[in-house]
């Protein structure tokens, strides 16, 4: 475990979309599972339900609204996958990784700054009034989540002392960051579920607004767009492993299963949590986001920058 | 058996339905719901997410008009079926997805909405439209359970359709910038909003489609953003009171348990809790089958303990109240109800009141006269304007559905074919605020 992250040849990218999108049914598989259950139906009859639903959307005709900026809606719809790969790439996975690059926490946190824009492009591609509130909500949403997320991030570059993943995976070797910076993990974990416009966060694709940004989205634009979602979930639950979860470090199985291992917990974990947690207001959540969230992140911040200083000294 | 028959078999085994209920026929779309759950299908949000439009109800002339323009916005593979009796709804259902999955059947429908593309949509025409409704939706076509897919759609009406309802979208004050049209909409006018700052201003008609809505309901909004700043209310009735359901379901109480349940599952789920929604539609479907009542109460009581026990509930629904201040409809509208306009506690009460039902088998209170439900509901409809005005958007919703309106008891009134042709030449009454072209559909 010792060993430092490799930067594995170009010709693996090939691997990534793959990986993703398994990752990314399974955890629509899971989620159908539990909508299954809830109806009363048995659980596994709900697993397959996500291939049903691709199905479904691959023989429907794509419509397209009145006067709609038909550009910037299929590039809101298209965009989602491929920022969820460009994030993927600076994952490590075990021992090896796409992209080592110096910055990959902040090129993290630049693609799911994008997602805002995703977003928005979506809600307001479809020129109708519901789509357009769909897309406002997720705005008030990224203001109150994105500063946290940001604070969150930072965290465990200050204690490994750099922004490159490998460097955070390394200095996690004693102790994972999850057991010394909770708040910074729990705060991590919600901006993902939020980013992702889901669960808790999933106001801007409400049944009160009627789907919200996907109110009129159809065919393979819904598809791409509902991909993409579990696809940022995935990326997202796949970069809590190397940031606070020690990456692949664990007993017996090798360093690559153990990420694969720890991704799929923590995206199970994210899919459970929608059928759990009704969904938060986003004018209540702003609120709480900067008067109490925001705080927390930077006290966990300040003391984590203590330790790593004092540690430092010593 | 191809690739293509055997996407369309897989797609088939997840229908989304988009549900129209016409005031009056609820019990059909409580069993239509319960049958889509047990058959793992979707209740569908919008036209575009939908396969089969179902219509619950013989649909008075504007609602009608309504279901048409949907039909028109449902991207296809689509079918439809109108339901006016609750007996065969599953037979109807498997008519549906074999004709979801009849490709010669779904592309002949396709081509021939493509064709009607052709672009005559200079000028949008109103009589055009009227004359589509009426056809369309003729009477004959109405029978309990009739699928129909519709390949005769007609020609050239598609593009007025399409730049009619972008038109509600965008009207609003608009009128000033008449000469400024894009594909025929006006461009939205301003307006100073709550907060003073300048606001593109909106008139968007919501409903009659729109899932846990009202049946019928129709709130004419003045948008900017996401906040009301004036709202009409008015209801779209069923064609006549005697083509109504000739036997409920359930006799009192059985009616007045599901009736609370199928309010709690509204409220829930515009709360953004759909597992406890989904429990109260359980308990709500297990009323409508027949179980004994005194079973029940239990699993009503366990509900409403989790419902009072939530703490995001309580934070989400911090404050929203349907209580308005004026003195004289406040003891009219919340008649029968002792408790207090906080949409949290109503909720709660409904949950308890059934608990009380199911166990005892017997009301605290008499259940209103028909008379005394109608009065009820139009007191209520009477302060919508003035409790929606200055809400956003969720909030509006929520206190809509606190309301627990009961469309069906107002006297029902069929439009005049005048009335029906002035609403259309305006626009008539979009869906959900979407606009669909439905000309340019791309294959």
């Amino acid at each position: 475990m010792a060993d430092a992250i490799v930067q594995v040849s170009p010709v693996w990218a090939v691997l990534a979309p793959l990986g993703l999108l398994l990752f990314a049914l399974a955890g629509a598989g899971l989620n159908g599972a539990l909508v299954g259950r809830s109806v009363g139906r048995p659980f596994l009859s709900g697993a397959s339900a996500p291939l049903a639903e691709a199905a479904r959307l691959l023989r429907q005709r794509r419509q397209v609204t009145v006067a709609a900026d038909v550009l910037l809606w299929r590039v809101g719809a298209g965009g989602l996958v491929v920022v969820a790969l460009l994030k993927i790439l600076v994952i490590p996975l075990g021992p090896w990784t796409l992209a080592d690059l110096d910055v990959g926490v902040v090129w993290f946190n630049t693609m799911d700054v994008m997602i805002w824009a995703l977003f928005w492009l979506i809600g307001w591609g479809a020129n109708s009034a519901h789509s357009l509130v769909g897309g406002y909500r997720f705005l008030s949403l990224a203001v109150a989540y994105e500063l946290p997320l940001m604070f969150a991030l930072i965290t465990p570059a200050v204690a490994a002392q750099s922004l490159r993943v490998g460097d955070v995976v390394t200095a996690q070797q004693d102790l994972w960051f999850v057991i010394w910076m909770p708040i910074a993990f729990v705060i991590f974990c919600s901006s993902v579920i939020a980013f992702s416009s889901w669960g808790p966060y999933a106001t801007a694709v409400g049944r009160d607004i009627a789907g919200g940004f996907l109110t009129d989205v159809s065919g393979v634009d819904r598809l791409l767009i509902l991909a993409g979602r579990y696809a940022v979930l995935t990326a997202g639950a796949a970069f809590a492993v190397p940031l606070f979860l020690g990456g692949g470090a664990g007993p017996l199985l090798p360093d690559w299963l153990w990420t694969i291992v720890k991704t799929a917990l923590v995206l199970a974990a994210f899919i459970a949590i929608r059928h759990r947690v009704p969904t938060i207001r986003p004018d209540r959540f702003a609120e709480v986001a900067w008067i109490i969230v925001l705080p927390a992140a930077l006290l966990q911040v300040l003391i984590v920058a203590i330790v790593a200083t004092i540690t430092l000294g010593s | 058996m191809g690739v293509t028959s055997q996407v369309a078999r897989l797609a088939a085994t997840a229908v989304h339905v988009l549900i129209v209920e016409v005031p009056g026929w609820s019990e059909t779309r409580m069993l239509l719901e319960a049958e889509l759950n047990r058959r793992g299908w979707i209740s569908a949000l919008s036209p575009a997410d939908a396969d089969l439009l179902a219509i619950c109800g013989t649909p008075g002339e504007e609602l009608r008009a309504v279901c048409d323009r949907v039909w028109n916005q449902l991207p296809g593979p689509r079918t439809l079926v109108n339901f006016t009796a609750s007996a065969r709804i599953a037979v109807s259902l498997d008519a549906a997805v074999a004709d979801l999955v009849d490709d010669s059947r779904q592309r002949h429908d396709a081509v021939s909405r493509s064709r009607s593309s052709v672009p005559d949509d200079s000028q949008p025409d109103a009589v055009g439209h009227e004359e589509h409704g009426a056809h369309e939706m003729a009477p004959a076509d109405a029978d309990a359970g009739s699928v129909a897919a519709r390949p005769d759609m007609h020609e050239g009406m598609h593009m007025a359709d399409g730049a009619d309802e972008a038109g509600m979208d965008h009207a609003g004050m608009g009128h000033e910038n008449m000469e400024m049209l894009i594909h025929g909409i006006p461009l939205a006018g301003g307006g100073d909003d709550r907060d003073g700052l300048e606001m593109d201003v909106l008139t968007v008609p919501f409903g009659p489609v729109l899932s846990h809505w009202p049946a019928g309901l129709v709130v004419e909004c003045v948008l900017q953003g996401d906040v009301i700043v004036s709202a009409e209310a008015r209801i779209l009735a069923a064609a006549s009171r005697s083509a109504k359901l000739e036997t409920p379901i359930a006799a009192e109480p059985r009616q007045r348990i599901i009736r609370l349940c199928d309010q709690s599952v509204q409220l829930l789920a515009l709360a953004g809790w759909g597992s406890a929604a989904q429990s109260a539609c359980r308990l709500r479907d297990a009323a409508v089958g027949g179980v004994v009542m005194s079973d029940q109460a239990v699993a009503l009581d366990r509900l409403r303990r989790r419902v009072e026990r939530s703490v995001v509930l309580r934070w989400s629904l911090k404050g929203v109240n349907v209580d308005v201040a004026s003195k004289d409809t406040d003891t009219t509208a919340l008649s029968g109800n002792k408790f207090s306009g906080d949409i949290r506690l109503r909720l709660i009460g409904w949950l308890r009141e059934a608990t009380e039902l199911a166990g005892t088998g017997k009301f605290r209170m008499s259940p209103l006269t028909g008379a005394e439900a109608a009065q009820e509901t139009q007191n209520r409809l009477a302060t919508l304007p003035e409790l929606l005005s200055g809400t956003d958007l969720g909030t509006a919703r929520l206190l809509i559905a606190g309301l627990g309106l009961d469309t069906s008891a107002v006297p029902s009134y069929d439009a005049s074919p005048h009335n029906a042709h002035h609403s259309d030449a305006n626009g008539g009454h979009s869906v959900h605020g979407g606009a669909v072209d439905d000309g340019a559909i791309h294959g």
